[in-house]
């Protein structure tokens, strides 16, 4: 019989405990995605070399604040690959510092970009990754069926759907980064076409799909119901298909909807604080989703800048925030917890006090409705590997359970 | 549950705390709201304290205080009758007439307070209780801390001494957490809570003085677009989010045993911009106050005359912030 081999879901490199600092180089994009969380989205802020080149010289110059093995140096958008000069000129500077001052993060460090993919196969982006291959990770994002991309990844001036611009470009981005996943957001609008929008995605030749709702109060009243027909109908194809051998899909995951204990499954989900952003005027945020233009209601929660440093104290919150703190007495006792996502930012965004302690639960019919599809998944899954015999193996080479949100 | 109602008699009203009086006008409570305040603490089994400005009020204000138990926070400049004194300054206490009986709140900057050590230790022996208040706790710096270690130490050898001859003044930076077994903090917003001449409620009077948009781009105040108020005699209590300023919902006091330390919700908001989340400053003095009281402890078991019953543990750690994240 051959061996059961079982896709492993999205490998985070050095299991995710590496530094996060993320430079924000450039609020602009070719698109305005409707579900998109940036709200002050714009053409003008741009990080100057100058002020990368002081976040750099203070990271790497207080290297008792920064004691984490690894590190991963993210450039986010906007579109960051709009500004592919400034980061391969960042990228070269970081490279050059590290070594000049015998960094411990010399041997351990990536570079990493998510990219709408319409100018991924201009020559400079070329060059770059080129440049970069070996410590570098480049996402894309392309939602699913032309119809469910075209929904909301349109292009700021025309509102034409960017679904033929990014797709020429999957069969290359593949090539050069085959393990990469894509990363799905689903908003109220987009629920209908998530099932097939998925198999598209298998069918592009992209094996591993990172998809989650977003965190905002955007739900309407049947949407969950609706929500769980679409899971259950991937289930069904995933499933008939045998595709759970060769691709993932993050909603399925065998670990989720479980009560969770307070003491022992108390630990934060989110990882603002944990690591750094940086925006064009070199202030410090504990998350890009603290600067002001991810934000809709409150002010921008700054932690410091490349000219005062970090305020520690600032940090504070959110190196001790858990989840039992954080959550209402019904979150806690919830009998599907396990698995139940929130991003510390929109926390902050939606709270009645500026707090991130106050947990945003417009999620919550969503992640129910996900955990009875996602019980559907694994009852059906286990009871046609049980009466084809290869249960026993399944249990053995199953992948562990990860889930990627942010 | 709500066990205390502080009302600002005045804009000017004296600061009994960290927080600065930053109005400079005199502008009464009106007279209905403050009844309305009476009414509504009698309604919620509150306990008032009223804070006074520097000069008499109108007898009909008077009149209507003294229509309920209370108690009086009065400024040392303007102080009959007073229950707490209020020294805003080592100034105000040169040629001041110190009653028995009555506790009295010093408030002093860290600089007055290491230079001026031993004035500030002379107060204690002339009253019965010394409140100090160090009004820039947030900017203490390493330094600042050594030598607090050190003022603290001196008192408590003069504590010693003082005991020694039958004398048993209260000084709270050293005797309270040797009487306390648990938390014993401010609990503004929780326990208690403010009424500002404006008719509005305030978890504390930081909160009122604090202006809700000063501007910068970096401050307190551009976290919380909205003013500070908490809900009005109007419109009734709206605290939200209350549960924030009760301990089992402060990751780093809830696991803490400097049970002295104010726990300062405004602080916490002003430096950590989180009302449950104290700072590394206001952590770290919290716990060379706790591990002075320890020394005393010991002083006095030497003595063989006090608590026996009590323990304050040796620890390795200034701030509990260290042991949360190493768990």
């Amino acid at each position: 019989m051959e061996n059961l081999k079982i896709r492993p879901e999205g490998k985070v490199w050095q299991d995710g405990v590496s530094k996060s600092i993320t430079f924000i180089v450039t609020k602009d994009c070719q698109l305005a995605c409707k579900y998109c969380y940036l709200v002050g989205k714009n053409s003008k802020e741009r990080m100057s070399f100058e002020t990368a080149k002081s976040a750099v010289d203070y990271i790497l110059s207080h290297e008792s604040q920064f004691t984490e093995a690894s590190v991963v140096w993210d450039f986010i958008g906007g579109e960051p690959f709009l500004e592919v000069d400034l980061i391969d000129r960042i990228c070269d500077y970081i490279k050059i510092e590290m070594y000049r001052r015998n960094h411990h993060w010399f041997g351990s460090y990536r570079f990493s970009l998510t990219t709408n993919g319409i100018n991924y196969d201009t020559p400079k982006v070329q060059d770059f990754i080129k440049k970069n291959k070996n410590h570098l990770s480049v996402g894309l994002t392309i939602d699913g069926t032309k119809v469910k991309h075209d929904l909301n990844r349109i292009y700021k001036k025309s509102g034409k759907g960017s679904y033929e611009d990014v797709v020429r470009n999957i069969p290359l981005w593949m090539s050069q980064f085959p393990f990469e996943g894509t990363k799905v957001t689903i908003s109220s609008e987009d629920i209908p076409y998530i099932a097939e929008s998925v198999l598209h995605i298998y069918s592009l030749g992209i094996h591993q799909v990172n998809i989650n709702c977003v965190f905002e109060d955007v739900w309407k009243e049947g949407d969950d119901k609706l929500f769980e027909r679409q899971l259950v109908s991937l289930a069904d194809s995933i499933i008939d298909n045998d595709l759970y051998k060769d691709y993932s899909c993050s909603f399925f995951s065998e670990h989720i909807g479980k009560p969770q204990n307070p003491i022992d499954e108390n630990q934060n989900w989110c990882g603002a604080g944990q690591m750094l952003a940086i925006d064009a005027n070199g202030i410090f945020y504990p998350c890009t989703r603290f600067a002001q233009y991810s934000l809709r209601e409150k002010k921008a929660w700054t932690i410091g800048n490349i000219h005062d440093g970090i305020d520690q104290n600032r940090l504070r919150p959110f190196l001790t925030l858990d989840r039992c703190t954080q959550s209402k007495p019904e979150c806690i006792s919830c009998e599907v917890s396990r698995g139940c996502a929130w991003c510390q930012g929109e926390n902050y965004d939606a709270a009645e006090t500026p707090t991130a302690y106050q947990r945003a639960t417009a999620i919550c019919k969503m992640h129910k409705a996900r955990v009875r599809a996602n019980n559907y998944y694994w009852n059906k899954l286990y009871r046609k590997l049980e009466l084809e015999g290869l249960r026993e193996e399944f249990e053995k080479n199953k992948p562990k359970s990860k889930d990627l949100i942010c | 549950m709500l066990q205390y109602l502080i009302i600002l008699l005045d804009d000017t009203s004296t600061s009994f705390c960290h927080y600065e009086c930053t109005k400079v006008n005199r502008k009464l409570i009106s007279l209905e709201n403050l009844r309305e305040g009476i009414f509504f603490a009698m309604e919620e089994n509150m306990m008032i304290q009223f804070v006074y400005p520097d000069y008499n009020l109108p007898q009909e204000y008077e009149d209507v205080i003294e229509s309920i138990d209370h108690s009086k926070i009065k400024p040392a400049s303007c102080c009959d009758n007073a229950d707490v004194v209020i020294l805003n300054s080592l100034d105000e206490t040169s040629d001041f007439q110190f009653q028995e009986g009555i506790p009295y709140v010093l408030r002093i900057d860290k600089e007055n307070l290491f230079s001026y050590r031993q004035e500030v230790r002379d107060i204690i022996e002339k009253v019965a209780r010394l409140n100090v208040v160090i009004t820039d706790i947030d900017s203490f710096t390493d330094d600042d801390f050594t030598t607090y270690k050190e003022f603290l130490s001196e008192s408590v050898g003069q504590l010693i001494d003082l005991y020694t001859k039958g004398m048993t003044p209260q000084f709270n930076l050293l005797t309270d957490r040797m009487m306390l077994h648990e938390m014993n903090n401010c609990n503004a917003g929780h326990e208690t809570l403010t009424l500002a001449p404006d008719g509005n409620f305030y978890v504390c009077p930081a909160f009122y003085y604090a202006s809700p948009c000063d501007g910068k781009e970096i401050s307190l105040a551009d976290v919380c677009k909205k003013g500070f108020s908490v809900g009005s005699l109007e419109k009734g209590l709206d605290v939200k989010n209350k549960h924030l300023y009760k301990i089992d919902y402060a990751p780093i006091c809830r696991i803490c045993d400097a049970f002295q330390c104010k726990r300062c919700a405004w602080l916490n908001r002003k430096t950590t911009l989180e009302v449950n989340t104290p700072s590394r400053q206001q952590c770290v003095v919290a716990h060379i106050e706790r591990n002075a009281s320890r020394m005393l402890l010991e002083g006095f078991r030497k003595k063989g005359f006090y608590l026996p019953e009590q323990e304050i543990k040796e620890i390795d750690y200034l701030d509990p912030f260290e042991i949360k994240r190493k768990r």
